[in-house]
C-alpha cells in the first residue's frame, strides 16, 4: 500500500502473531490447572477435586458411557432449539427490519419478552408440552430466540442511509436493495445475535435438564451435585464449558470469514 | 478491450435518437418538513438549463439548495412544483446520470471491480461484458491493479476515482457531481480535478459539479451557477481557455476578476443571511 490511510490500518506493532497468542494461552491453561491443583489442596472436606481425580473420573464416565451419552442428549436439544431459533429469529427480524409497520408494532413485544426471565415459563411449558424433549427443545428455542431477532432486526435497522441512496441513484429497486445493501450490512449484527444466542441457548439446555425431566449434562450436573461427587461434577462443568467455547469460536470464525473486507 | 468501444457506441446511438442531450429545470420548487413540523423552502422557482457537453457549476453557501437539484436531476427527488426534463424526459434514477458523492459511498464489503459493477446491472449487459466495462473504467481512472481490492484499502483519492469510475460505466447523459473533492487534501484535490477534465475532456458528457470552492468552479466549468436561498441569482459564462491550472491563467486579470466577483457575492449572502453562523459580522 502506498498511501497514509491503509498504512495506519495495519498497525504492524500492534500485530501479535497466532503462535504467540496460541502459547499465551496454553501457558494460561497451565497457570490454572495449577491454581486449581493448590486450591485441591488447601480446600478442606474434599470439595474441589484434584486435576488428576477429575482426569480419573474422566476416564470413567467415558468408558461407562455415561459422557457419551449425556452430551448426546444436551447436544440434541441444544442443537434442535438453537436451529429452530434460527431459523425462526432470522427471518423475523429481517421482516421487521424491511418492513416498519410491523418492526414498530412488534419490537415492544420482543423487547418485553427478552427481558422476562425466561425461567418463568417453565412451569407454563411444562404445563402446555410436558417434561420431554419437545419442552426442552422450546425452553433453549425461547433463550435463543430474543437476541437473534433483536439483533437482525438492529442490523437492518441500522442500514447506511448513504449506501442506500447511492443503490437508489443507480436505479436499483428495493428487492436488490435490500439483498445487496442491508442484508449484507446487517450480517454482522445477525453473527453477533448468533453468538449471544448460542451462549444462551446453552444455559437454558442445562436450565432445561434440571426443570424438566432430568436428562443429559444438567441431569448429571445435579446428581453428581447433590451426591457430592465432586471429580464428576467437575467432568461435567469443564465439559459444558468446552461445548461453549467451541460453538463460540465456530461462529466467530464465520464472522471473520465474512468481514474478511474488513482488514 | 472490444466490448468498451461497442458500448459506447451504443451509448451514443441511445443520445443521438432525437434532440441533443440536455437538462432543463424550469420554475423548480422544492419544500421540505421539517422534524419538528416547520416547512423550509429548499427550491423556490429554480430554472436552469445544461447544454449538451456542457460543464456547469452550481456554488452558493450551505444549505441553499444545490444538493437538492443534483438530486431532482437524478429523480430521486420529484419537485413540488415546476418541470425537469432530462432529454425531454422527466428523470428517473438509473443509468441515464451518475451520481458522485462527497463522501464516495463505496459499497465496503465489495471489491473495486464489483463497486463499479452494481451500477451496471440496470443495464442489459451479460456478466462477462459487465465485468470487461467496469475494468476498462476502472482502468480509465488509473486503478487497474486495485480492481480486486476493497474499499477499506484505499486512499480518499482512489476511493474517489472508484466512484468517478463507478458513475462514469453507465455511460450517462449527465454526471452530477455532489462536492466530490471536498473531503479530499489541497493536492490530491487538484489532481482530481485534472482527472476529471482528462475524462470529460475525452467522454464530454453534461456535467453538473456542485462545489463550495471558487476556484474549483472557475477552472472546471463552462458556466457557472450562482445560487442563494434556493434561488438561481447569477449566472456567469467563463470564458477562459482550457486548460486552466497554469499559473498564468490564474494571474489572468480575468480569473482574477471573476473569483473576487464570485467571492464578494458568496460573502455578501452568508453575512446577510439570518440562518448562517456569521449573519451580521463585519469581516470587511
Amino acid at each position: 500500500m502506498r498511501n497514509g490511510n491503509a498504512a495506519g490500518t495495519a498497525q504492524p506493532s500492534d500485530h501479535i502473531g497466532g503462535w504467540t497468542v496460541a502459547l499465551l494461552r496454553l501457558a494460561f491453561l497451565g497457570l490454572l490447572m495449577f491454581l486449581w491443583w493448590i486450591a485441591s489442596i488447601y480446600v478442606a472436606r474434599n470439595l474441589i477435586p484434584s486435576p488428576l481425580e477429575t482426569w480419573e473420573a474422566a476416564k470413567q464416565l467415558f468408558a461407562a458411557g455415561r459422557w457419551q451419552d449425556a452430551v448426546r442428549a444436551s447436544m440434541a436439544t441444544y442443537g434442535s432449539g438453537y436451529l429452530a431459533a434460527a431459523a425462526v429469529a432470522i427471518p423475523l427480524g429481517l421482516l421487521m427490519g424491511a418492513f416498519n409497520v410491523l418492526g414498530k408494532t412488534l419490537e415492544i413485544y420482543v423487547y418485553a419478552l427478552s427481558a422476562t426471565p425466561r425461567v418463568a415459563f417453565i412451569p407454563l411449558i411444562i404445563v402446555l408440552l410436558g417434561l420431554g424433549f419437545e419442552a426442552k427443545m422450546f425452553i433453549v428455542f425461547l433463550g435463543a430466540v430474543m437476541p437473534i431477532i433483536i439483533n437482525t432486526y438492529a442490523g437492518v435497522r441500522q442500514a447506511d442511509a448513504d449506501l442506500v441512496e447511492m443503490a437508489r441513484s443507480v436505479g436499483a429497486g428495493r428487492f436488490r436493495i435490500f439483498t445487496q445493501i442491508v442484508l449484507p450490512g446487517a450480517l454482522p449484527f445477525v453473527i453477533v445475535g448468533l453468538r449471544l444466542g448460542a451462549t444462551i441457548g446453552l444455559i437454558n439446555t442445562v436450565v432445561a435438564e434440571l426443570y424438566t425431566a432430568i436428562g443429559g449434562l444438567g441431569g448429571l450436573l445435579a446428581v453428581y451435585g447433590n451426591t457430592f461427587r465432586m471429580a464428576e461434577y467437575f467432568v461435567i462443568v469443564l465439559t459444558l464449558a468446552g461445548i461453549g467455547v467451541i460453538v463460540t469460536e465456530a461462529l466467530r470464525y464465520v464472522e471473520l470469514r465474512l468481514g474478511r473486507w474488513r482488514r | 478491450m472490444t466490448s468498451a468501444p461497442a458500448s459506447r457506441n451504443l451509448a451514443r446511438a441511445r443520445r443521438s435518437t432525437g434532440a441533443p442531450p440536455q437538462l432543463v429545470l424550469d420554475g423548480v420548487a422544492k419544500r421540505f418538513r421539517r422534524p419538528d413540523g416547520t416547512l423550509i423552502t429548499a427550491l423556490d422557482g429554480v430554472s436552469l438549463g445544461v447544454r449538451d457537453r456542457e460543464f456547469v457549476a452550481l456554488i452558493g453557501p450551505s444549505g441553499c439548495g444545490k444538493t437538492t437539484i443534483l438530486r431532482i436531476a437524478n429523480g430521486l427527488l420529484r419537485p413540488d412544483s415546476g418541470s425537469v426534463l432530462l432529454s425531454n424526459a422527466p428523470p428517473e434514477p438509473g443509468p441515464g446520470a451518475g451520481f458522485v458523492f462527497q463522501s464516495f459511498r463505496l459499497i465496503p464489503w465489495a471489491t473495486v471491480r464489483r463497486n463499479v459493477e452494481f451500477a451496471l446491472q440496470e443495464l442489459p449487459l451479460s456478466r462477462k461484458e459487465r465485468a470487461e466495462r467496469a475494468l476498462h473504467y476502472i482502468g480509465l481512472v488509473g486503478l487497474s491493479r486495485f480492481a480486486e481490492s476493497y474499499p477499506g484499502q484505499l486512499s480518499g483519492g482512489m476511493s474517489q476515482r472508484v466512484a468517478l469510475a463507478r458513475a462514469l460505466a453507465v455511460e450517462p447523459q449527465i454526471l452530477l457531481m455532489d462536492e466530490p473533492f471536498a473531503s479530499l487534501d489541497a493536492q490530491t484535490r487538484e489532481l482530481m480535478q485534472m482527472e476529471l477534465m482528462s475524462v470529460w475532456e475525452r467522454q464530454k458528457a453534461m456535467v453538473l459539479f456542485v462545489t463550495h470552492s471558487v476556484d474549483e468552479a472557475i477552472t472546471l466549468a463552462d458556466k457557472i451557477v450562482l445560487m442563494g436561498s434556493g434561488q438561481v441569482l447569477e449566472t456567469i459564462d467563463v470564458e477562459l481557455e482550457r486548460p486552466r491550472w497554469t499559473s498564468a491563467l490564474r494571474s489572468d486579470r480575468r480569473f482574477v476578476e471573476l473569483r473576487d466577483h464570485l467571492w464578494h457575492r458568496i460573502r455578501e449572502l452568508v453575512l446577510s443571511d439570518p440562518q448562517s453562523d456569521f449573519y451580521g459580522r463585519d469581516l470587511a
